[in-house]
């Protein structure tokens, strides 16, 4: 099957801070919005010139039709670079890039297990398929999403903070676990974006309850598209490119 | 008006002077999606080592000003498997092929040149990676050794006489000792500069920002150490080099035109526009059509030293 792949200057439709910690940017791109599927990510070239040099990976954060958003934390010199940008400024992006979330789960409830940066794709998925659960666990309340952008979401959502701030105190995965303890863990599937760690114990955490379930794996990456093997992850049959044979890998695949 | 940029280098005749890095262009079609790789002058393979390579952990990348960090590793799934599965896509291509070969030892690259000079309906020319910075045996800091790089070459010379480029790096020590040497030796071009040997620290862990202490230095940030040293290597041995280090866009193209480069290898430069090279050689060709240069030749090593540009220079 063959993937369309763009390449293409988009137009800021908005770029604003929603909450403590991140921002949203949208833009008008009717092909990448046609095209992009929870889980995959594109590659931003903040500026025109030469620092910072390489684009940086967003996860998508939802799409309608002719406008895609990402959500992003200013982290460093390229993030701060795109904080700064105003609607009508234009932006070189590539995707949509890397696999997808498994869309159709069959009879499989579905459970997401989401943190801190790795919010963003797991609401596109929930807002998109049918879901049972959305776990979100951030450090503290000011990197809560703001109640307008989960409005669509009609899947349960449970919350932590690490400092107890909002919602139950302490990790995620400790809500993901009480979820699997009290109920029928075969009937669910989980799928997971955020820190490894977290998504390390949340593999664990299914292999000790039979559950089936798929990660999206992040590591510093330079070309997107698989070409320059700078973002390896270790798997059961050898290393995969994460941004080119991931960024969603099964938990039973990867090399913990 | 039709430029022509022809680029011959000994018997070898390529349709321009555009090619692409070692290791900076995927294993065969990653960029097919995003460039007509039929319009490059010729394409260099990632490196390919006799066994397979499983390479550094991670992250083996960070970006630095203006360039980036990498110690990958060359990795590779060895010469069979390029052989095997490789090497017919490149045939189905139809591009000319430069591999890329690196080997442990004087006997490894004897064999990477002789398996690939029976592949001569493909493969057009050698790049002998005697600089990678990020292995220890076969990279720099073995390579320091001379002696290692002249049996390397001359292995290379025993079991082929394809034309073969030896890609050397300051890293190794004295650039134009070790061309010269090299030269001597029977190589028939220098690929210059590889990356360069950096660092870059994690203020939180206060430990290397990449899995290695050192990684390879590469963009725009090394493209005026590269473009020197094709300039002096080129004066002093009028050989063919190819020129790689940070060519990012048409006007460092054409510097290292200037300067006498044969064949221009664009690397990190595809990272950040999948499109680099074929900009860049519609950019050489625009160039041309203003400046009234019919020929590349006309502009290849043009350069006037600083101290004869004489009074009669308008440019």
């Amino acid at each position: 099957m063959i993937v369309k792949k763009y390449d293409e200057d988009v137009s800021l439709l908005e770029n604003k801070k929603i909450n403590g910690k991140y921002f949203k940017l949208a833009f008008h791109s009717p092909k990448l919005s046609r095209n992009i599927k929870p889980g995959q990510f594109l590659h931003v070239r903040v500026n025109q010139g030469q620092d910072p040099y390489l684009r940086r990976p967003f996860s998508y954060f939802r799409v309608s039709p002719g406008r895609a958003e990402i959500l992003y934390e200013v982290l460093g010199y390229g993030t701060a670079i795109l904080s700064k940008k105003k609607k009508g400024d234009v932006l070189r992006v590539m995707g949509p890039l890397g696999n997808a979330f498994t869309e159709n789960l069959g009879k499989k409830k579905r459970i997401l297990v989401a943190g801190g940066v790795g919010v963003p794709p797991l609401i596109f998925l929930a807002e998109k398929y049918p879901t049972e659960y959305l776990l979100i666990g951030t450090k503290s309340k000011i990197e809560l999403m703001p109640k307008s952008e989960l409005r669509k979401i009609r899947a349960k959502i449970l919350c932590s903070t690490e400092d107890g701030s909002y919602g139950t105190e302490g990790r995620v995965t400790l809500l993901l676990e009480k979820i699997l303890m009290n109920q029928h863990p075969g009937e669910f599937f989980i799928q997971t974006c955020g820190p490894k760690k977290m998504m390390k114990v949340v593999a664990t955490i299914a292999a000790k309850y039979g559950v089936k379930g798929e990660a999206s794996w992040d590591e510093s990456m330079a070309c997107g598209v698989g070409a320059c093997l700078g973002c390896m992850v270790r798997t059961r049959s050898g290393l995969k490119r994460a941004c080119a044979d991931g960024p969603v890998f099964k938990f039973e695949d990867l090399e913990l | 008006m039709k430029v022509d940029l022809t680029t011959r280098i000994k018997s070898l005749v390529l349709k321009n002077p555009i090619t692409v890095a070692s290791g900076t262009f995927g294993t065969t079609d990653e960029y097919a999606g995003y460039v007509d790789p039929k319009k490059l002058g010729a394409i260099i393979t990632k490196t390919i080592t006799v066994k397979p390579r499983a390479g550094n952990p991670m992250p083996r990348i960070c970006e630095t000003s203006a360039g980036m960090l990498n110690a990958i590793g060359l990795q590779n799934k060895g010469l069979e498997d390029f052989t095997e599965h490789k090497i017919p896509y490149f045939k189905k291509l139809g591009v000319p092929l430069i591999v890329s070969i690196a080997g442990e030892s004087a006997e490894e690259f004897g064999k990477l040149a002789k398996t690939f000079d029976g592949m001569r309906d493909v493969v057009k020319a050698l790049e002998v990676n005697l600089s990678c910075p990020n292995v220890e045996t076969g990279g720099v800091n073995f390579m320091r050794k001379q002696e290692r790089i002249l049996n390397a070459v001359k292995a290379v010379r025993d079991q082929t006489d394809l034309l073969a480029f030896a890609k050397i790096s300051p890293e190794l020590g004295d650039v134009l000792e070790i061309a010269g040497k090299v030269i001597g030796q029977g190589i028939d071009g220098i690929s210059l500069i590889n990356t360069l040997r950096g660092m870059a620290v994690d203020l939180c862990t206060r430990s290397s920002r990449i899995a290695k202490d050192f990684g390879g230095l590469s963009g725009p940030a090394i493209k005026p150490v590269a473009l020197r040293y094709v300039y002096q290597v080129k004066k002093e041995f009028r050989v063919p080099v190819i020129a790689s280090g940070g060519i990012s866009n048409t006007h460092d193209a054409l510097e290292f035109l200037i300067v006498g480069a044969d064949l221009l290898a664009i690397g990190t430069a595809n990272f950040v526009e999948p499109q680099a090279t074929l900009h860049i050689l519609k950019g050489i060709e625009e160039f041309c059509r203003k400046e009234k240069i019919r020929c590349l030749e006309e502009l290849r090593g043009s350069y006037r030293p600083a101290g004869e540009k004489g009074e009669g220079c308008n440019r």
